[in-house]
C-alpha cells in the first residue's frame, strides 16, 4: 500500500479506477469534474479499460449508465447539486431496477439563489430515492467507500451514491493510503448479473399493476434494510484485506464517558473532532458521533452510542423547509421514547458559509442553554 | 400475507403488455361466469367496451377487451368477479 497526496476527486478516480469500471458516463460539472478528467486520463493513457460515454446532459449520464448496468457492466458516474437533480428521475430507475451504480457526488449546494458552494443540501434531495448513501469524512474515506461501494452494491444489487463535499474534499490535498490492484481485484470480484439477454429478449421496466408495485417496493426495501448488516460486514473484510481503518456504519470517538455528543456526517466530522480535543482538554466530558451511512439510516447503531449521553447536538449542512436538518431529523425520530435525551438540531454552512470549531462550539453550548428550542432547528452563523 | 416472488430486476416477457392474450394487468380481477343459466343477457347491453357476446354455446366473455369493471357481475346473477393473480405469482 503506497501513500500519496491526492484531492478528494483524485481519489474518488482513483477508487473507481482500482475497481476497474467498464464505462463512465459523464457530462461536466462543477465541482465533480477533475473526478472526470482523471478517469478520462486513465483512459487515454491506457491504465484503465473503460467506455467513456459523452452525453448531453446528467440526466442522459445516468441513463448511459444504467443502460451500461443492465448489459452487465461495472458502471460509475459522478456529479453534483444541480446535475443531481436533472438525475433524479433515473436515481429512482437506477434503484427500483436493482442495478449496481456507484456513482460520486462532490455535494454542492442547490439553486436558488445560485451557489457554487459545498452542502449537502443535494444529497439529501435523494433521500428517499433508494439508494444507499455514503458521507466521506476526508480523502482516504473516499477512496475506501468507492471501492466498498462497488461490492456492497453489486451484492445487494442496489446503487450506492459516495458523498464527499465539493472544494472542502473534492479539490483539496490529503495524503491518502492507496491499496494494491491485485489486493483490489481480488476483493471485488467481477460477478456480472446482466438483465438484458439478447437470446433471452425480455422488456424492462415494464408497466406493473397494484397487485405487483407494492410487492417490488417491499423486496428493494428489505434489500435495502439488509444493507445496514453488509456495510459493516464489507468494511470489516475491507480493513482487514488491505489494514485500512474504514467506518462500518457509525463510528464513536471520545464516547466513552461522554455527556455530550456531537453527531455529524461529512467533511464538519473532522472539524468536530478537532473541537472534542479542544473541549477534552478542558474537562469537559464531550464527544463525536460519525455517521458515514445515512441511508439506509443506522437508527439502531447511532443509538447504541448514545445511550449514556445526555445532550446531543446534530451538525446538519442541509436543510429540510419546514422540518429542519435531515439528520437531526431522523435521529429524533429513532430516539423517539428516549425521554433522557435532548436532542438539539443544528442548521450551519450552507451554500459554503463558514463552519469552522468556533461555530460547532457555538452550537454545543446553544444545546446546553435553557433557550434552546428542542423541537426546532436552530441556525448558526446568520 | 405472502411476498410474491418477482424478479429482481422488474421485467415482463416481450409482448406481455400488449399483444398477449394474458395482457390483462390493467385488470385486477375478471369476471367469470358461474352458471351460464342463470346468466341475465342484458349484459351484452351494459358491458361498456362489448367484451360479452352471445353465440350458440351461449354467453361468451372475451378477456382481450374485458377491463375488468365489474358491471357485468353486479347486474347480473352467474357471474362473479375473481381475483386476476392470486397467491405468490410472478411474471406476467
Amino acid at each position: 500500500m503506497n501513500k500519496v497526496l491526492i484531492t478528494g476527486s483524485e481519489a474518488a478516480a482513483l477508487g473507481a479506477k482500482l475497481a476497474k469500471i467498464e464505462v463512465l458516463g459523464y457530462y461536466p460539472i462543477t465541482p465533480a469534474f477533475p473526478a472526470m478528467e482523471r478517469l478520462s486520463k486513465y483512459i487515454d493513457d491506457e491504465e484503465l479499460n473503460c467506455k467513456f460515454i459523452r452525453v448531453e446532459s446528467d440526466h442522459s449520464a445516468l441513463a448511459a449508465v444504467l443502460g451500461a448496468s443492465l448489459a452487465g457492466a461495472r458502471s460509475y458516474t459522478v456529479t453534483n447539486s444541480q446535475g443531481l437533480l436533472l438525475m433524479t428521475e433515473v436515481a429512482y430507475h437506477a434503484a427500483g431496477l436493482r442495478q449496481p451504480i456507484v456513482m460520486g457526488v462532490a455535494n454542492r449546494a442547490l439553486s436558488a439563489p445560485h451557489s457554487r458552494f459545498p452542502e449537502q443540501g443535494d444529497a439529501v434531495s435523494q433521500g428517499a430515492s433508494g439508494w444507499i448513501q455514503f458521507f466521506c469524512e476526508n480523502n482516504q474515506d473516499i477512496i475506501d467507500n468507492t471501492i466498498q461501494a462497488f461490492r456492497i452494491a453489486e451484492e445487494l444489487r442496489n446503487p450506492v451514491m459516495v458523498n464527499y463535499e465539493g472544494y472542502i474534499q473534492s479539490h483539496t490535498l490529503e495524503e491518502v493510503y492507496v491499496p494494491d490492484q491485485e489486493k483490489v481485484t481480488v476483493f471485488l470480484p467481477l460477478n456480472r448479473q446482466p438483465a438484458l439477454d439478447i437470446t433471452h429478449p425480455r422488456g424492462v421496466n415494464t408497466v406493473t399493476s397494484p397487485e405487483f408495485y407494492t410487492d417490488y417496493k417491499y423486496i428493494q426495501n428489505e434489500a435495502m434494510t439488509e444493507a445496514l448488516n453488509v456495510i459493516p460486514r464489507v468494511a470489516e473484510e475491507y480493513n482487514k484485506e488491505f489494514d485500512a481503518e474504514s467506518c462500518g456504519l457509525v463510528e464513536g470517538y471520545r464516547l466513552e464517558d461522554a455527556e455530550h455528543v456531537l453527531v455529524a456526517m461529512g467533511s464538519i466530522v473532522s472539524t468536530a473532532r478537532i473541537l472534542v480535543d479542544e473541549l477534552r482538554k478542558e474537562g469537559k466530558k464531550i464527544g463525536l458521533l460519525k455517521v458515514k451511512v445515512w441511508r439506509p439510516f443506522p437508527a439502531k447503531a447511532i443509538l447504541d452510542l448514545l445511550q449514556k449521553a445526555r445532550y446531543v447536538t446534530v451538525l446538519d449542512k442541509n436543510i429540510v423547509f419546514g422540518v429542519g436538518g435531515a439528520l437531526a431529523t431522523d435521529i429524533k425520530a429513532a430516539s423517539y421514547g428516549q425521554d433522557n435525551l435532548i436532542i438539539n438540531g443544528v442548521i450551519l454552512g450552507l451554500g459554503g458559509r463558514k463552519c469552522g470549531v468556533d461555530e460547532i462550539k457555538e452550537a454545543v453550548n446553544h444545546t446546553e442553554s435553557s433557550d434552546s428550542d428542542k423541537n426546532r432547528s436552530e441556525w448558526i452563523g446568520l | 400475507m405472502a411476498v410474491k416472488n418477482l424478479p429482481i430486476v422488474p421485467s415482463g416477457d416481450p409482448g406481455a403488455l400488449a399483444e398477449a392474450s394474458n395482457a390483462a394487468i390493467q385488470r385486477i380481477k375478471r369476471p367469470e361466469i358461474t352458471d351460464l343459466a342463470k346468466v341475465n343477457p342484458i349484459v351484452l347491453l351494459y358491458c361498456p367496451d362489448g367484451a360479452i357476446s352471445l353465440d350458440e354455446n351461449g354467453i361468451l366473455i372475451s378477456y382481450k377487451l374485458c377491463k375488468g369493471c365489474g358491471i357485468c357481475a353486479k347486474e347480473s346473477e352467474g357471474i362473479v368477479m375473481v381475483p386476476e393473480y392470486t397467491g405468490p405469482k410472478g411474471i406476467f
